[in-house]
Formats: structure tokens, C-alpha cells, sequence
């Protein structure tokens, strides 16, 4: 029995469809995150960014499977639409070893992306000795943030550079969300309960909180401008909130 | 092979025919479509700004910090009953009568890079803030307000009437922030047209655009004091329009 | 396997819609339509108005207590005056319906008439689904369209914040109940019965109760924008919903309304599948259609009554003062979150599993092959709706609540990966060599192939939790979430209202304008939602009436997309109406489909079947040898055909299972 050419045969064809759908799918996800997302200015930002990429490009070989065949089957085996069905096709009620063979595949990427996501959370949830405390306080319709121990209450976020910061969050009414995708921080603020966050800046620039959970009219304006500066001008500008010198100073040290 | 031809028969006028029941159909959504587009009418004017725009007066320039700036005025006030009027001018046309509000409008106009002088009079009583960081006045000429003559730069957070607290919209000048808390009126004869305290302060105006300001002492009802007059628009919120 | 089922005719003597009825058949019904009910519901509510308002002291207009009893009032009025109550009063009175009553609730001898009333028949309560369905996607469309103009520019004074975020809120709710009855309500309805070789489902009274107890709760939700907005979003999380203006009460109670109604559904559907299904037709040979409908509703049955009591709750938190939702008083807001969510996850796959199912039907006929691995699917749906129940703190990964769980709840949802993923094999293996016939009902299904990709794979970016962190509650999650239930499950109840619309109109859809539709809808989904999507990816938070400008260009793509869907939508709507008036007349079998809706004929008569069918094989004999490929027949027979001797054979109910 001679065998058809790879490419002429069903599944060759197919293949080349997913391939090129596949090469597409996989230059958006290099390009597109990076591009559309805005610029990351701590670790944990800059690993969501990474899933974000890694996710896209495992997707696309997945995505182009089906729309490969959803679209070969358009090219080679469409009948057109006259007025009475056209002859029927092959009586294939199913194929247990493809089907099998699928559960086996499709498992094995969901383990992966399972195991993907679980590093990331065990390495974003990590405690940090000595992290700069700041308190996030949220009501209708402002963020407020303390820095414990200095005495500073400011509505900009002000923070130091590659200094890990714990951030315990509160509401005073209703439930809002701590939301900077820059800073790679969500978490919500509820009221009569605090919860806590983790964040390592690692890079100079500014970014913005925005909430994240509707809480009223103003929900859209609800946000505040913060920045990731050096440490010495973390320092000075605690300061200049009022904080004495040495707080400031206290505050703003390095972990050793 | 198969005769697809249409039945010659026709098929009696018989409870399934299509003409009286696409009229249902078409009745139906038509009707519908149409209350729901009124009732949506009905509520956006409802809900728009009461009473128009104050536009700051113009008295001339002044000078802050060395650099000459427009100078303007702008005065509104805030009264413990929504219903009430003043002078035969109603504070809030179909207000709710056991609601604060600011008065006469909610929606202001100054000029951008502009020293504005506000003067508050203020009606209400009040009680304890929710957060004791909006009793200082911030980002005001000098960092401080002037109550009955007096010039503070923070009041009794247990004292606290409203707040004015204004903002930049995301994109506006995120910078530009404003707080004065507005002291309560003693004892329990607040009214429209009863004792009062003035409370007058200036700030620069940001770049333009439009800025949010709102309340921020709890003087709503239900949770946390913000349902009630604060969670409805026009009351203890609005637009300060930047031009 | 073998022969084809069997069915009867229509034009022996003595149709049963022909029976004369006596004058007094019927009883209350005679005089019971839209008119009494809106009038009966409109007179309750007042009185109930007038007795809470001078029973609660110092109470103004709206106060919650005044509005809850309103609306209570107005509920039981509307339904008392439509004769949903009927028949139990009676029964309680001793003095229950007669045959000829029930034969004129079936609607005998009332001609249009009796779709403005409480009918029983299931073809008509499926045709009254239908236009609800229309009309509340309409609206919620059109509030979708207000939305989307506010959000042209970054700070446009077309709409104050408290009317967006209530657009934002009735939007939501009206779109959630439109999707969950979209395929239940119409064609489960119509055509399962018929499907199943039944003469109507099990409860035909419970039937039409759910029709009109849902039109009831339609206009408590209309209310919200007459008692002072409701700001807190469909998913009204407490305590900014306990906060709200009173607004939130019709709100909840729309809710509660709604949840009851489709209770009596679910269990009216699998009763019926379960006991009502004619000689022969047992459970391996149901269409896979049925199986969508009951384990859709089935799942429904679990998790509604978690929306039920949430709102409940909600409503006592407002008006009596228990605080199971407010911190400063000893509750909690993640109380409500977490009850919330156990509704608010299954609720989707209730949504998604009947369209899906019934796109299933369209992919086998229009292939032109068998239902690639029906054990599969089956097996596949099962695991889904065993999955969807385990997963709903997927939603709350960044409430702080219980950060322990997240590694769970990741591993669940990323498990309900799996079977869906079996879904798609099946509905590509029945493609795979398919005849594919590219009339309009095959072009929706096309579309879903391309649409439920984008949006299964970005809702695997959010089962995640640190990008979940990065896109919670951004316009990501509304990109994803309308890619699914719009681009998904509306496009697969699309591919059912084509299919079926031949059957239940007696009309052939005019595929022209179809295919316009169909083709702006399939732009202005893609232009939408990817422009959604970039404003998720820049960092754009979920139901803001105001953005910072950088989010300029991304909501103008949004925009620009969401009116060339609406009209779209609207070319459909025309499509279906025009050719519900001027279509070509329908054969009884115009796809050559082998199910048993096709074997009668059209219009179908009451109670379906003159001679109950017995049933040898399943639905999906393309190709098979045993009928050697031979086309179906268009038209139904006009001779009964001979029942076979060996139908001693099969015991009745159905058989083996």
C-alpha cells in the first residue's frame, strides 16, 4: 500500500495550519503583555508579566489545534449550503486511544500550569523578616497610607527601592480593593479586618493604586499616585511628612 | 429524491400562525424597549447636577509665593436639610428632608493655575470622623483655614461637620489634593437658615480638567454613616471643573 | 440500532386542538390574561404600599421595609391575576380542574390568544421564553450601549456615577437571567418533550407558573432605577449592598423571584426526562441536548438557592436589622462573598452547558455525522458540573479570605480545564471528515470554536493567582467573562434559535440577512472584547464611570466594537421577526435531522404525538449502514406507519437504562 506524502495527506495540512497558527499565537505572546501592560516596578510585577508570556505561548500551540482543524474542515470538507443536506459523512462515533491520548495530554499541561502556579505563589507569599510595614487604609472614597513607627500618614505611596514591604490593609467602611498593577499588589480591604500583602520594589519610577472593588459613586477616583525612590530620598521625604530623623532613618534601613 | 416543494395546502389560520403571533412578538419588545428607554430617560435627568454651575468670580491677581496668579472667589454652603430653601432659592429641588447637602449647586468652575478663595458657611452639626487624618486641613494657601476669624490647621476630629475634599481625576493632576474639614454648629438647633460658622481658606488651582471632590465625615446613613445623602450624587459630592 | 423512530401524523380527524370545549371550561382562566395580571399586581402593590407605609413608623417613601412588601405584593398579585394559582386553590378547595379545564389551559379554541395568557402547553410556554428572552437581551443590550457611550471619552458628562454604576448593576443582572433561560427556557421547553417521545413535561402547570413568576420579578428589576440606583454591581457585595439606596430591595427580591422560578424549571425538566421518555428511548439514546438540559438545570437546582439566600439575608440585613453582612455589628462582608460565589460559579457552567449542548445537535446535523464520543461528552459535562462546585473561591483569591485555600481552588480550576477540553476534541472529532453543510446554524458554531478558545484560555491566566493578582476585577475579567457567556454561550444559543426556529415558527430563517448578522456579530464580538482585554492589560479597573487617559484608545476600540455588535443584534432580531412573517413555509424536516422534533410535523400539534412513538435507535445514524446513508425525509408521513410486532419486547418506560 503506498503511503500519501505527509503534507498532502489530512494530517499533514492540518499540521501546517497549526504551525503557522501556532507561530502566531506564540510572537503575540512575547509581544503583546509586554507591550500592553504598563511598566513593572517591583518582583512580584515583573513575575506576573512573566506568567502572563508563558501562559500565551503554551496556549497557542493548544488554541491552534482546534482552530487548525475547525478550519481545515472549512477548506476540505465543506459541501456548501444547498437547499437538502448534503450525503452524510463517516459513520465515527468516537476513537478511544485519541481520546485517551488527549486526557493524557491535556492533564500533563495542566499539571504544569498547576506547578507553574504554585511556585509563583509559594515564592509572591515567602515571609520577609524586617519588611517596612505600611498601612493601607481605604474608605469611601480615598486611600490613606501609614508608615508605623514614623508617625507619617500620607495619601501618596511612597516607598523605598529593594526593600520588601508588608502591606496591611484595612477598610473603614466598605470593602475596596488595593490595587496596583505596576506594584504587582490585589488584595482587598475589608472592614474590622486586616489583611496582608508582600511586595519587593526593585525598580525607580512611579505608579498608581487604583481600587480594584466597586465600593460607590466614586469608586473611578479612587486612587493615589506612589513612587519607588532611593532610599535616601525615602528617607527625606518621611521627613518631610514630618517624621524625625531618626524614624526616618529607622524606617527606611536596608535589611541587612 | 425528496420533494421539498411547499405544501399545497395551506394551513388553516389555526392557533400557531405566524401573523398574530409575530404581532405578540413585535408588540412585546417594542413596549418594552420603549418603557425601559424612558425609565432610563427619567432617571438621567433625575440624577443630573440640581441646580447648574457656580462659576468663581474674578477680583483681580494676587501673588503667592512670589509668582502673580488670577485671583478668584468661590462661596457655597452646607445645610442640614435637603428640602429646605433659602431666601425662596430651594438648596436641592426634590431633596430629602432628613439629608445634608451642599448648596446652592454641587458643580463649581475656576480658572486653571488660579488662587481661589473659598468661603464656607456652614449649618449642620456634626460628630466624630471615621478617620481622624481628614481633621487637618491640607494642600490650602500656607496649610491652614480660617474658622470665625481664627486661622487653624486642624480642627477637633470630634467636632467635624462635613469635609471638603477634592482630588484630581485619574489623569487630571494626580498631585492636587485638598482637605478642609468644615466645623459642626454646637448643640441641636442646626436649620437652613440658623446659626452658622464660616470657614474660609485658598488654594491654587491644578491644570485642566475636572476634579472630584466629596465628603468625608459620615453624615449619611446605614453602614458606616456613607449610605444614605453621601452614597447619592449631589448632595456630598460633585465636580469642580478646571478651565 | 436500526430503524429510525416512528411517529404518526397530523391530519387524521379529530385533532385534539379541534376538541369544543363547553362555555364554562377553564373556570377563572376564561377571564384571566396579561391585562388582569398587571392590573391584579398593580392593585396589590398599591395596598401593600398603603399598609407597610401606615405600618412603619416615621418610614418615608422608601424605606426598605415599604419597598420589600411592595414588591412582595406586586409579585403575588401579577401572578395571582395571570391564574398561577389557580390550580392548587382549587385543589385545596376540593374542587380541582376537570379535563376540559386542563384542555383549555393547554389552549384550545383561543388561537393567539393564549400567549398573553397562562397556558400550559410546553410549546407555547417555549415560544413566551423565547420573546422574554428577546426582550430582556434587548434591554440589557441597550443598557450595555449607555454604558459603552459614557465610556467614549475619559471623563464625559453623559451619565452622573450613581446612574452608570446602576446601568453597570441592571446590566449585569438583566444579561444573567437572559443567559440562563436562553436555552432552557425556549427550547429545553420545546423541544425536549417532543425530543423524548413525550406529550408535554411531567408538570405542564409548573410550566407556565415559571414563565410568568419570571415575567414578575422583570419589572422589581426595572424598579431599581425608580427607588435610587443600585451601586454595587451584579454581584452586589455586602456591605457597600447593605449601604445602598432602597433601590437594593426590589433588587434582592427580583433575585428571589427569579431563583423560585427557575427551581420549578429545573425540577419540571428532570422529571420529565426521567420518567416521561416514550418505549424504546433509553437513557444512552437521549440526544445529547437533554443531557444538557438537565444537568445544566441540575446544577442549577444546587446552586440557586445559594443566590436565594444571599438576597435574603441581604434583604433582613436592610430592613430588620440583623447584621450578617456588616463588620461594625459582629458580620462579615466575606460571609456574603463566599455564598455569593458558591452560586456565582456553578451559575456560569448553568449558563454554559445547555447552549453547548444543543450546539452539540447543530455540529452533528450539519456535519452530517454522529456525535463524536457521546459517552465522552457526557462523561465530560458530569465531571464539569461535579468540578464547578468546588471551585468558587477562584473569585475571591484577592479578598484576603483564607489565603491557605488558594493553592486548592487553583488546583480545582485548573482541573475543570480537563473535561472541557474533552468537549472540544468531541466537537472537532465530529467535524473531522465531516459532509459539513455551512448553512446559518453551522456558522454560529464556527464562531464558538473561535471565541470559547480565547475566552477558556484567559480565564486560565486568572485561575492563576498571582496573575490574578495582576487582572482581578479589571476589564480583563470582563473581556473574559463576555468572551465565554457572549462569544460562547450566546453564539451556541444562536446556532439553536437557527436550528430550531424552522420547528417552532413553521418558517425558514431568511439566511442573507442572517449572515449579515452574523458577520457584524462576529466582528463586533472580536473588536469588543480585545479592546477590552488591552484595557485589562494596561491596568483599567471594572465599572468605572471615568478612566485616566491613557485608557483612551483601548475604550474607543471597546465602543466602536460594541455598537457594530449591537447592530448586529439588532439585524438578527430583525432577521428572526421577518422571517417569522414572510419566511418560506418550513418542512417538518428542512436539516434532514434524525431526532424525533424532526418526525413530526410542522406546526406541531397538541400534544405532539397522535400514537406514542417507540424509539430504536439514537438520533446520530449518519452513514450508518443499516439506513445506507439514505437521506430523511422533509415532510413527516402522512400513513402511520406499522408499529412492529417486537414492540412486546421493550417494557414500557422507557427500558433499560
Amino acid at each position: 500500500m503506498e503511503a500519501k506524502p505527509f503534507f498532502s495527506r489530512p494530517g499533514g495540512k492540518i499540521f501546517v495550519i497549526w504551525l503557522l497558527m501556532t507561530i502566531i499565537g506564540v510572537v503575540i505572546g512575547l509581544y503583546a503583555p509586554k507591550h500592553l501592560m504598563p511598566q513593572m516596578v517591583s518582583i512580584e510585577g515583573h513575575r506576573a508579566v512573566l506568567t502572563v508570556v508563558v501562559f500565551t505561548v503554551l496556549a497557542a500551540p493548544v488554541a491552534a489545534l482546534v482552530w487548525a482543524v475547525g478550519t481545515y474542515s472549512l477548506l476540505a470538507w465543506r459541501r456548501g449550503a444547498p437547499e437538502t443536506p448534503p450525503e452524510d459523512g463517516p459513520p465515527i462515533r468516537g476513537n478511544g486511544p485519541l481520546t485517551i491520548v488527549w486526557l493524557i495530554v491535556t492533564s500533563f499541561l495542566c499539571i504544569v500550569l498547576l506547578v507553574w502556579g504554585l511556585a509563583e505563589l509559594s515564592a509572591d507569599t515567602a515571609p520577609h523578616s524586617n519588611a517596612l510595614q505600611v498601612d493601607v487604609t481605604g474608605q469611601q472614597w480615598l486611600w490613606t497610607f501609614g508608615y508605623p513607627g514614623t508617625g507619617v500618614q500620607s495619601r501618596t505611596l511612597v516607598l523605598p527601592v529593594n526593600r520588601p514591604v508588608q502591606f496591611n490593609v484595612t477598610s473603614e467602611d466598605v470593602t475596596h480593593g488595593f490595587w496596583s498593577l505596576s506594584l504587582g499588589v490585589q488584595i482587598d480591604a475589608n472592614p474590622d479586618v486586616v489583611t496582608t500583602l508582600l511586595a519587593t520594589p526593585n525598580k525607580l519610577g512611579s505608579f498608581v493604586v487604583r481600587c480594584s472593588q466597586i465600593c460607590g459613586i466614586y469608586h473611578a477616583f479612587m486612587y493615589a499616585p506612589g513612587k519607588v525612590v532611593t532610599t535616601t530620598q525615602f528617607a527625606q521625604w518621611l521627613q518631610s511628612q514630618g517624621a524625625s530623623a531618626a524614624k526616618a532613618d529607622l524606617a527606611a534601613r536596608v535589611t541587612p | 429524491m425528496v420533494d421539498v416543494t411547499a405544501r399545497t395546502d395551506e394551513p388553516e389560520l389555526d392557533p400557531g400562525s405566524p401573523p398574530k403571533l409575530v404581532g405578540f412578538i413585535i408588540t412585546a419588545v417594542v413596549a418594552v424597549a420603549v418603557a425601559v428607554v424612558l425609565a432610563v430617560l427619567f432617571w438621567l435627568q433625575g440624577y443630573s447636577s440640581p441646580s447648574g454651575t457656580e462659576v468663581a468670580r474674578s477680583v483681580g491677581t494676587a501673588t503667592v509665593n512670589g509668582v502673580t496668579l488670577p485671583h478668584v472667589t468661590l462661596s457655597f454652603q452646607t445645610y442640614p436639610d435637603a428640602s429646605g430653601s433659602v431666601n425662596g432659592v430651594a438648596i436641592h429641588p426634590g431633596g430629602n428632608p432628613s439629608w445634608p447637602a451642599y448648596g446652592m449647586t454641587n458643580e463649581f468652575q475656576v480658572p486653571a493655575h488660579a488662587l481661589v478663595t473659598v468661603t464656607v458657611k456652614q449649618y449642620d452639626s456634626g460628630g466624630t470622623l471615621n478617620n481622624p487624618w481628614f481633621a487637618t486641613v491640607r494642600g490650602t494657601v500656607g496649610g491652614v483655614a480660617t474658622v470665625n476669624g481664627k486661622s487653624v490647621q486642624s480642627i477637633d476630629p470630634n467636632d467635624v461637620a462635613h469635609t471638603f475634599t477634592v482630588r484630581g481625576t485619574p489623569g487630571t493632576d494626580p498631585g492636587f489634593f485638598l482637605n478642609v474639614p468644615l466645623l459642626a454648629v454646637g448643640g441641636n438647633n442646626q436649620s437652613d437658615n440658623g446659626p452658622y460658622n464660616t470657614i474660609v481658606f485658598s488654594f491654587v488651582s491644578g491644570s485642566k480638567g475636572i476634579y472630584a471632590w466629596n465628603c468625608e465625615y459620615p453624615c449619611g446613613t446605614m453602614v458606616a454613616g456613607f449610605g444614605g445623602t453621601m452614597g447619592a450624587y449631589g448632595y456630598m459630592s460633585g465636580f469642580i471643573h478646571v478651565v | 440500532m436500526g430503524r429510525d423512530n416512528e411517529v404518526t401524523t397530523d391530519t387524521a380527524p379529530g385533532r385534539l386542538e379541534d376538541t369544543a370545549l363547553g362555555p364554562q371550561a377553564g373556570g377563572l382562566y376564561r377571564r384571566q390574561n396579561l391585562i388582569t395580571g398587571l392590573l391584579c399586581g398593580v392593585v396589590l402593590a398599591v395596598l401593600g404600599w398603603l399598609l407597610s407605609h401606615a405600618l412603619v413608623q416615621g418610614s418615608h417613601w422608601g424605606t426598605d421595609m415599604v419597598v420589600t412588601v411592595t414588591m412582595v405584593c406586586w409579585v403575588l398579585g401579577f401572578n395571582a391575576g395571570m391564574g398561577t394559582f389557580n390550580a392548587p386553590i382549587r385543589w385545596a378547595l376540593g374542587h380541582d380542574q376537570s379535563d376540559e379545564d386542563l384542555l383549555y389551559a393547554a389552549g384550545v379554541g383561543q388561537g393567539a390568544k393564549r400567549y398573553w395568557k397562562f397556558c400550559t402547553d410546553h410549546k407555547v410556554v417555549g415560544t413566551q421564553y423565547l420573546v422574554l428572552v428577546l426582550i430582556l437581551f434587548f434591554v440589557g443590550g441597550g443598557l450595555a450601549l449607555l454604558i459603552r457611550t459614557q465610556l467614549i471619552t475619559p471623563h464625559s458628562s453623559f451619565l452622573s456615577p450613581q446612574t452608570y454604576n446602576t446601568l453597570v448593576t441592571v446590566h449585569g443582572t438583566t444579561m444573567i437571567v437572559a443567559t440562563i433561560i436562553m436555552v432552557t427556557g425556549p427550547f429545553t421547553n420545546f423541544v425536549v418533550p417532543i425530543m423524548i417521545g413525550a406529550k408535554d413535561m411531567a408538570f405542564p402547570r409548573l410550566n407556565a407558573a415559571s414563565f410568568w413568576i419570571v415575567v414578575s420579578a422583570v419589572p422589581c428589576l426595572l424598579a431599581v432605577f425608580f427607588l435610587g440606583g443600585v451601586n454595587a454591581g451584579w454581584t452586589t457585595y455586602a456591605p457597600l449592598s447593605v449601604q445602598d439606596p432602597p433601590a437594593m430591595d426590589t433588587f434582592a427580591l427580583t433575585i428571589l423571584v427569579f431563583v423560585t422560578s427557575v427551581t420549578i424549571a429545573g425540577v419540571n425538566i428532570i422529571v420529565t426526562v426521567f420518567t416521561m421518555r416514550a418505549k424504546g428511548m433509553t437513557l444512552g439514546r437521549l440526544p445529547i441536548f437533554t443531557w444538557g438540559s438537565v444537568l445544566g438545570t441540575g446544577l442549577g437546582l444546587y446552586a440557586m438557592p445559594a443566590f436565594f439566600l444571599a438576597m435574603l439575608l441581604m434583604i433582613t440585613d436592610r430592613a430588620t436589622g440583623t447584621s450578617f453582612f456588616v463588620a461594625a455589628q459582629g458580620g462579615t462582608g466575606w460571609l456574603y462573598e463566599n455564598v455569593f460565589w458558591i452560586m456565582g460559579h456553578p451559575e456560569v457552567y448553568v449558563i454554559l452547558i445547555p447552549p453547548v449542548a444543543a450546539m452539540l445537535e447543530v455540529a452533528s446535523t450539519f456535519a452530517r455525522k454522529p456525535l463524536f464520543g457521546y459517552a465522552v461528552v457526557l462523561g465530560a459535562f458530569v465531571a464539569i458540573d461535579g468540578l464547578s462546585i468546588l471551585v468558587w473561591a477562584h473569585h475571591m483569591f484577592t479578598t484576603g479570605y483564607a489565603p491557605d485555600l488558594s493553592g486548592p481552588f487553583m488546583l480545582t480550576t485548573e482541573l475543570i480545564s480537563i473535561p472541557t477540553g474533552l468537549v472540544f476534541l468531541c466537537i472537532i472529532g465530529t467535524l473531522w471528515r465531516g459532509s459539513i453543510w455551512t448553512r446559518l446554524p453551522m456558522y454560529f458554531v464556527y464562531l464558538f470554536l473561535w471565541n470559547f478558545i480565547i475566552g477558556g484560555v484567559t480565564g486560565i491566566y486568572l485561575s492563576d493567582v498571582p496573575a490574578d493578582e495582576a487582572f482581578h476585577n479589571s476589564m480583563f475579567v470582563t473581556a473574559h467573562f463576555h468572551y465565554t457567556l457572549l462569544g460562547g454561550a450566546m453564539i451556541a444559543a444562536a446556532a439553536a434559535w437557527c436550528y430550531w426556529f424552522p420547528k417552532v415558527s413553521g418558517r425558514m430563517l431568511n439566511e442573507r440577512i442572517g449572515k449579515i448578522a452574523f458577520w457584524l456579530i462576529a466582528v463586533g464580538i472580536q473588536i469588543t472584547y480585545i479592546g477590552m482585554f488591552w484595557e485589562g492589560f494596561q491596568g483599567m479597573p471594572r465599572r468605572v464611570a471615568y478612566y485616566d487617559p491613557i485608557f483612551l484608545r483601548a475604550n474607543q476600540m471597546a465602543t466602536g466594537g460594541s455598537y457594530i455588535l449591537f447592530l448586529g443584534w439588532l439585524v438578527l432580531l430583525y432577521c428572526i421577526i421577518h422571517s417569522w412573517r414572510n419566511g418560506a413555509q418550513a418542512p417538518a424536516n428542512p436539516w434532514g435531522g434524525k431526532g424525533l422534533e424532526w418526525k413530526v410535523p410542522t406546526p406541531v400539534p397538541l400534544e405532539n404525538f397522535l400514537v406514542e412513538p417507540v424509539v430504536t435507535s439514537d438520533p446520530y445514524g449518519y452513514g450508518e449502514p443499516e439506513t445506507n446513508g439514505k437521506p430523511e425525509p422533509t415532510e413527516a408521513p402522512h400513513e402511520p406507519e406499522l408499529v412492529p410486532a417486537m414492540v412486546d419486547e421493550v417494557p414500557a418506560g422507557g427500558g433499560e437504562l
